[in-house]
């Protein structure tokens, strides 16, 4: 042991220059009363470390550092869910349905839709793209639905006195 | 064996163990004026262990501060097993190493200056004397070696440099502090000395 402490002497001598480094003059005047402060301040400090915070996240990065191929499986478990993630958002699994307007096949505005109706069966109503330049009407004849609910229909003719 | 010099404090040593007591149990039940007066019985000493594994000013200043804050806030959990002072070394060092983690690679040195003593200490003009293998080293250019080599050093390895060789703890209390056994600061002690020569090897005379 008396070997090693005598070949690490020259070393030694170097370290002791390091208790030579000193704070400016008067740091240490106010020091206590600065931690006094913040103390009643109830202030954490910007240098609260993120293990204070969120130990969880520094055990995870811990362990990310210590093994890289835990790392290396877990960005590929990520990007197999996002490529998962796509695929499965693109597959048109659902036929869309018609949300504002139907209109019977063979309307004078089927051909205006984007939809190939042609491939679509004839009671399948087709989606009628509303826009400003496009008239807003109902093909249903307004019986039809009275019809359909079993009420009679009648027209009214109100005569205003003195017609 | 040679021991580590005393490190030149101009602060009172911890008084009886008494009066520490007493004023922790002050501090425990909210007394700011008697945990101020632990706050200067070892802020220089915390403060110099904080700059010396960080080789920052500012940082060490913000790590010291809230190391006691830290203390103060955890006092209730204090169960006067090992004494103040260790249990307050301890809290200091793992947030200084817990901070060195968080900044792996991304260390900027900020370093005090050195003091007027310096060019009248024998060793430091040993150091710069034409024995040096590297005659023109001033003492501004070792510190910044000396600084660099140390960050070079895993945080636990140049811990316990800092404790021993700088700061001149034993081998006992470094181990309570960094909760191992001493064996374990033994060995750490010599790998770190043998890194730190093969660092320096161009400023250390030849034994």
């Amino acid at each position: 042991m008396k070997e090693n402490e005598n070949n690490f002497e020259s070393l030694h001598r170097l370290l002791a220059l390091k208790r030579h480094e000193t704070p400016p003059p008067g740091y240490f005047e106010n020091f206590s009363a600065e931690v006094r402060a913040r103390i009643r301040s109830g202030d954490p400090g910007r240098m609260e470390s993120l293990s204070d915070q969120l130990p969880w996240l520094v055990r995870l990065i811990s362990a990310f550092e210590a093994k890289p191929a835990f790392a290396g499986a877990f960005a590929s478990a990520l990007c197999m869910l996002l490529v998962f993630g796509i695929v499965f958002a693109e597959r048109p699994d659902v036929a869309p349905q018609p949300l504002l307007q139907t209109a019977q096949f063979g309307s004078p505005l089927a051909a205006a839709a984007p939809v190939a109706l042609s491939s679509l069966p004839a009671e399948q109503p087709a989606l009628i793209p509303i826009s400003s330049t496009n008239p807003v009407f109902n093909t249903q004849s307004s019986d039809s639905w009275f019809a359909s609910q079993g009420a009679a229909v009648q027209p009214v003719n109100f005569m205003l006195p003195g017609n | 064996m040679i021991m580590a010099e005393p490190v030149p404090s101009s602060e009172p040593e911890p008084s009886a163990p008494v009066d520490e007591n007493e004023l922790v149990r002050g501090a425990r039940g909210g007394d700011l004026a008697a945990y101020d007066e632990l706050v200067k019985r070892y802020q220089q000493r915390i403060y110099a262990t904080i700059y010396h594994m960080t080789s920052n000013h500012e940082d060490a200043n913000d790590l010291a501060q809230e190391a006691f804050i830290k203390a103060f806030q955890a006092l209730k959990s204090f169960k006067g097993g090992s004494s103040f002072y260790t249990w307050l070394y301890r809290i200091a060092v793992n947030k200084t190493i817990n901070f060195l983690k968080q900044r792996k690679n991304r260390t900027h040195m900020s370093l005090n200056d050195i003091d007027f003593n310096a060019e009248h200490d024998p060793d430091m003009m040993a150091l710069i004397s034409d024995q040096t293998p590297r005659r023109a080293a001033g003492l501004t250019e070792l510190q910044e070696k000396l600084n660099a080599a140390l960050l070079k050093l895993s945080e636990h390895h140049r811990l316990v440099v800092v404790l021993h060789d700088i700061q001149g703890l034993s081998h006992e209390e470094i181990a309570k502090v960094m909760e191992c056994n001493v064996g374990t600061v033994r060995s750490r002690l010599f790998y770190a000395r043998q890194q730190m020569q093969g660092f320096l090897a161009d400023y250390l005379k030849p034994t």
